[in-house]
């Protein structure tokens, strides 16, 4: 369905949203203010920000490593996601998972760190869901590098055996950690390993957020009609290396160059203009406010609570205190 | 009122009455709805198939969904055949089972019951035969439960699933197949965490045994007798927590402490045991702590060489004897 010039508004916003974050997160390391390393997302926007967008309240995200955009997608406030970043007592995990983000707010049950790990959790609470009778859809979004940790395969397998609500999201940004996909694949695409378990899957362009959006909606339809998993393949692209150290010299600037031309904050911008969504005057205003509610998130976080020895050995099991 | 039961028994009737009580339990495993060694056998009759869950063989995945069922709202309880596969989940259960509380801030909690099996005896060799538990040992966040008995056993396995936190609950094979028969009350109980059972009073030396090794400490103790030796034989029941007070006043009385398990030496339980006795209760001792357990080799197939292999009363008598 086509989406309205509004909902398309907020898509945009979001995506600026996301940029001007994970900027602002790589010029405090530059200036040496913060250790938190990065994993930018750079160049995937319109995937992070159009695969959550048809996410009611209720349903529950796995997200990535890569970038905040399914956090923002998600719902996630900025200042929350930065009062953890900072390791702030007042941060949704007290600063306990910095990285690990997880926020019951708004249904993150959390970011594992060896990636793919929740590859099966996500099914679990999509089986819960079922049993439960919730109602409620898991999105699953996975980049193409961490399909071929071993748990995918079972975890495919046992969401189309139960007709578990689950969407899975293959985020193909062409990359796998420090190695283009071809290094990593014997094939160009994901997408078909669903079809070896009987999960329907399609495969989209991930510049264009309404395409990204539009495909999502199918998913999670189907994954909410009680019909079972269904996979979805976003071919996008990032155009920033895999971690804030990361020495790069490994891509391609061709590819990087024809991938700017279809960037998908520009190629939003370019439709809202163009469709006369916005004026150029109300774009520039968007942009600025975008910046000025990312320079008040942060300096709220830095300013935030640090937590305290007292914090150190609570909240390891349900009473307090710690078992040695 | 009593009634004498199996072990076998103690852990059926402990999920089929919580599940009973609560609707959020559900079991989940591979071949549940037989019961491989018959722990939940006949529960597929009472609770049906959406509760009674046949997963396919895939330990970590699977381990995987039952923590994701967990983090939305169910009770689950996990099967693994052999703790030597519950190696293969380890990623799961070390990594993020038990930090899963503490990363989130106290956001989200799984309370999972993970059953797996242990010890040999059946003359199955390297792969099926091992005592693993003390590889969970350094995990943070987990409780780990070691019965003995029919009483033990179905008492700290409702607790275990009634509980907020993660929970590996380890069932002897010896115990569960030996038909190991023992008095419980017709009325519910449970049994909490952390409380160590004096087995046997003695006033000459402390013998801590788990599991299975409790039978062979209980067999030394009686040959020890006719010799005028009267050793104590506690029975910690629980790993993590463990009961330290009961231990360690009993080595008050005694001076001497011998640790007991199945597991192989280096790094084990009784190691871990060892330390507390050498770090804060030194001056209790009057003679070094001995650890009787496996050796560091595979356990060999073989009936003669897995006899030789295991520890049992005689290597248990010889260890007392070293203190005295």
């Amino acid at each position: 369905m086509t989406l309205s010039n509004q909902t398309l508004v907020q898509l945009y916003r979001k995506m600026l949203l996301v940029r001007a974050l994970e900027e602002k997160h790589g010029h405090l390391l530059a200036e040496g203010r913060i250790q938190l390393m990065a994993h930018f997302g750079t160049g995937q926007e319109a995937v992070a920000i159009g695969v959550t967008g048809p996410l009611r309240k209720e349903d529950i995200l796995f997200g990535t490593h890569r970038g905040v955009g399914d956090y923002i997608g998600q719902g996630l406030d900025p200042r929350d996601i930065w009062m953890e970043y900072l390791g702030k007592k007042t941060g949704p995990c007290k600063g306990k998972g910095t990285l690990h983000l997880a926020d019951r707010k708004v249904n993150i049950p959390g970011l594992v760190s060896s990636l793919g790990a929740d590859f099966s959790i996500a099914v679990g609470t999509a089986l819960a869901s079922k049993l439960r009778k919730t109602n409620q859809v898991t999105l699953y979004l996975v980049g193409e590098g961490t399909c071929n940790q071993g748990d995918a395969g079972p975890s495919m397998c046992m969401a189309a055996l139960w007709k578990v609500p689950i969407v899975f999201a293959v985020c193909t940004n062409q990359f796998c950690e420090m190695s283009y996909m071809c290094e990593h694949y014997p094939t160009d695409d994901v997408a078909p390993r669903a079809a070896g378990y009987g999960i329907p899957y399609e495969i989209a362009d991930g510049q264009e957020v309404e395409t990204v959006y539009a495909a999502a909606e199918r998913a999670v339809e189907h994954a909410r009609s009680g019909k079972g998993p269904y996979l979805v393949e976003y071919k996008t692209f990032r155009m920033a290396l895999h971690f804030s150290g990361d020495p790069g010299g490994y891509v391609k600037p061709e590819d990087l160059e024809k991938w700017r031309k279809r960037d998908p904050i520009d190629l939003c911008q370019k439709k809202i203009l163009d469709l006369k969504i916005l004026t150029s005057d109300q774009d520039q205003n968007l942009r600025k406010e975008v910046q000025a509610e990312v320079d008040a998130a942060i300096a709220h976080a830095l300013s935030a609570l640090d937590p305290t020895r007292e914090d150190l050995f609570e909240d390891v099991y349900a009473q307090k205190g710690v078992i040695s | 009122m009593t009634r004498t039961i199996s072990f076998l028994q103690a852990i059926n009737e402990a999920m089929a009455e919580e599940m009973r009580r609560d609707p959020k339990v559900i079991v989940l495993g591979e071949d549940v709805h037989l019961g491989a060694f018959g722990q939940t056998t006949g529960l597929i009759k009472e609770f049906g198939s959406d509760r009674v869950v046949n997963t396919p063989i895939a330990e970590n995945a699977i381990t995987g969904v039952a923590m994701g069922t967990g983090l939305n709202g169910l009770r689950p309880i996990l099967e693994l055949m052999f703790c030597d596969f519950a190696l293969l989940a380890m990623d799961q259960i070390c990594n993020h089972l038990g930090q899963w509380r503490y990363f989130t801030g106290n956001q989200y909690s799984i309370p999972i019951t993970i059953r797996t099996t242990v010890g040999g005896g059946f003359r199955m060799a390297y792969g099926h035969s091992q005592s693993l538990e003390s590889q969970f040992i350094q995990a943070p966040g987990l409780i780990l439960i070691a019965p003995s008995n029919p009483y033990d056993a179905k008492g700290l396995l409702k607790s275990a699933i009634r509980s907020d936190d993660p929970v590996l609950f380890f069932e002897h094979k010896k115990l569960i197949l030996g038909g190991v028969q023992g008095e419980v009350p017709e009325e519910e109980y449970t049994i909490p965490f952390g409380k160590a059972a004096v087995r046997v009073k003695g006033k000459d030396a402390t013998v801590v045994a788990t599991m299975f090794m409790v039978y062979e400490a209980l067999a030394a103790a009686a040959e020890l007798a006719k010799e005028g030796i009267q050793i104590e034989v506690i029975d910690p029941r629980t790993l993590v927590p463990l009961d330290k007070d009961t231990l360690f006043e009993s080595v008050e009385k005694t001076g001497r402490l011998i640790t007991v398990e199945e597991g192989r030496i280096r790094g084990g339980i009784g190691a871990e045991i060892a330390a507390l006795a050498c770090g804060d209760y030194f001056s209790l001792l009057k003679a070094p702590v001995q650890r009787v357990a496996a050796p560091m080799i595979p356990i060999p197939g073989s009936a003669v060489l897995e006899d030789l292999y295991l520890p049992n009363k005689d290597s248990i008598i010889r260890a007392v004897k070293r203190t005295l």
